[in-house]
């Protein structure tokens, strides 16, 4: 019971606070907002990047390029000692008919015919080398690069390793901005509770006299600095919200992620801005608060 | 009316004494030095003047009671309590023991004369209906219930006085401290405030008034303790002000 009315008088103090002093309130609510907006972006963008680069690692292979005119016995005596590579998972031997059905195949995708003009073309023999992890591509093309019956070897390890350092330098400098606004952000709620403490100086002496508990005083405050991360973040998750739809198929084609239309990322998103939002907000309001009660006891 | 304040009266021992300060020194960083080697006792249910000019020391004295201020050594007890001893966590129960009424009355312009007593027990954590039993009750005892709804800026100094006083007696404190409660008040309203303190400390209130009111002193006929530079000059059961006050 007295539990509850601490609770009930705090909140009741809280809220009138923040509208008494609504010009300060609203501005450190639009910081934190501003603040809550860039993170969703840097979040929604490195796990759009994320996924990308699963997906590019998971079509990493090595692909060798054979001599024309290699025998069956040979084929399978080199596919045998491939395999025996350390890191290599599968390998397809691909005659040069086959990749031609499969040139074929692409150009009846894009609806047209493949036509070489009447040309007598023959399309190289391959093996298609699957590895276990990304990271084997190099070592297996070195030890396939001096086989003289390997012609040429491609690999999309040099995809990967753009799109990772793409990746890295959109994560430093997103997580240095979300920082640096977040310091800003933290700043701001410390001078709002600072001045609705200020200004309710004569009010915190009187409590002080009639014996009212540190609680009692500070607790208004700092869920009044809470309530500036609350009111952000449901601002924050309503805009993420009303952009889902048109941002769902973007994710999907830019990034291949089909993670992002689950409900549940966009609920692990808005998980994350209220912990980020209520956590900065009673953050700043307790280091204002609790250094005017110390610098006051 | 004043059958919570009395009852509550009883319960404290009569001849022990509610103040007590034993050796008390209190220097500021600065060296100056607020109080030197005090010792008072003041018993429950008494009436006692604190007088003396500015800078003498009566503010550091009134500070150390309700614990805004520790001394630099000697003893301070009030209402029982240690209060070098006390916790920090103890000091809002001390304070709820103390009622204290200031020159300039510290209402909040923004609430009402109720809501003004009623916050004093709210920020407590007081339950509704003690709030809605003891406010009109301490509002009746001050003579204030027409002006319940009245703001602060509604009311003459006097009435402002009044309400201070309700708001002090909202926990039904052993000892009233009252700093200067007719400094800012005409002659008249001066001696309605003082009818009121004594009425209060019949009703079992131990009451500490510092003051520059020659004339009240003179007349009321109380204990007295003068201070001069931090020292007590004179501890005088009944005594008059002197003029050079």
């Amino acid at each position: 019971m007295g539990f509850a009315r601490f609770v009930g008088f705090s909140v009741v103090r809280a809220w009138q606070g923040f509208w008494r002093n609504a010009m300060m309130s609203l501005a450190a609510t639009a910081t934190v907002i501003l603040m809550l907006v860039l993170l969703a972006a840097l979040f929604i963008v490195i796990a759009g990047l994320n996924s990308g680069l699963e997906f590019v690692e998971s079509k990493v292979g090595v692909t060798a390029e054979l001599q024309d005119g290699l025998s069956e016995t040979r084929v399978e005596g080199l596919v045998a000692e491939i395999e025996a590579i350390p890191g290599v998972s599968t390998v397809d031997y691909i005659s040069p008919q086959e990749a031609l059905t499969r040139l074929k195949a692409v150009f009846a995708e894009r609806g047209e015919e493949l036509d070489f003009g009447g040309a007598d073309i023959r399309l190289q023999a391959t093996l298609e080398i699957g590895l276990t992890e990304p990271e084997f591509a190099r070592d297996v093309s070195l030890a396939l690069t001096d086989r003289p019956v390997v012609t040429r070897i491609t690999t999309r390890q040099q995809e990967v390793d753009t799109l990772v350092g793409v990746i890295n330098v959109i994560r430093t400098v997103g997580i240095g901005a979300v920082g640096l606004v977040g310091l800003t952000v933290l700043f701001m709620i410390i001078n709002t509770i600072r001045i609705a403490v200020y200004s309710r100086a004569r009010e915190i002496e009187i409590m002080r006299l009639v014996g009212a508990s540190d609680s009692f005083i500070r607790w208004p405050f700092i869920l009044e600095g809470i309530l500036c991360g609350l009111i952000g973040a449901l601002v924050t998750v309503a805009l993420v919200t009303a952009v889902w739809e048109p941002i769902q198929p973007v994710m999907v084609a830019v990034f291949q992620m089909p993670t992002a239309v689950s409900r549940e990322f966009l609920a692990t998103l808005a998980l994350l801005l209220f912990a980020v939002g209520l956590g900065v907000g009673a953050v700043g309001s307790w280091i204002s608060v609790r250094s005017y009660l110390g610098a006051t006891s | 009316m004043t059958s919570l304040l009395r009852r509550s009266r009883r319960q404290q021992p009569v001849d022990a004494p509610v103040i007590s300060l034993t050796d008390v020194w209190m220097t500021y960083p600065n060296g100056k030095v607020a109080l030197a080697d005090i010792s008072v006792e003041i018993p429950s249910a008494d009436f006692v003047f604190l007088v003396g000019p500015s800078g003498a020391g009566k503010s550091t004295f009134i500070r150390l009671l309700i614990r805004e201020q520790l001394p630099t050594s000697g003893r301070v007890r009030v209402a029982g309590r240690d209060l070098l001893r006390m916790r920090r966590g103890q000091v809002p129960d001390l304070r709820r023991r103390i009622g204290i009424v200031f020159q300039d009355f510290r209402l909040l312009p923004s609430k009402t004369v109720y809501e003004n007593v009623a916050f004093a027990l709210e920020v407590t954590g007081a339950p509704r209906p003690m709030v809605r039993e003891r406010v009109p009750m301490l509002l009746n005892l001050v003579g204030l219930h027409e002006h319940a709804h009245h703001l602060p800026t509604q009311l003459s100094g006097g009435e402002q006085q009044r309400a201070a006083i309700a708001r002090a007696l909202v926990h039904d404190p052993p000892i009233l401290i009252a700093d200067e409660p007719t400094g800012n008040l005409d002659p008249v309203t001066s001696w309605d405030i003082i009818q009121l303190l004594i009425q209060i400390n019949q009703l079992g209130t131990t009451v500490l008034m510092a003051t520059h009111n020659q004339e009240i002193v003179n007349a009321m006929r109380r204990r007295v303790l003068a201070l001069e530079n931090g020292h007590l000059v004179r501890d005088e059961a009944v005594a008059s002000y002197e003029r050079r006050y």
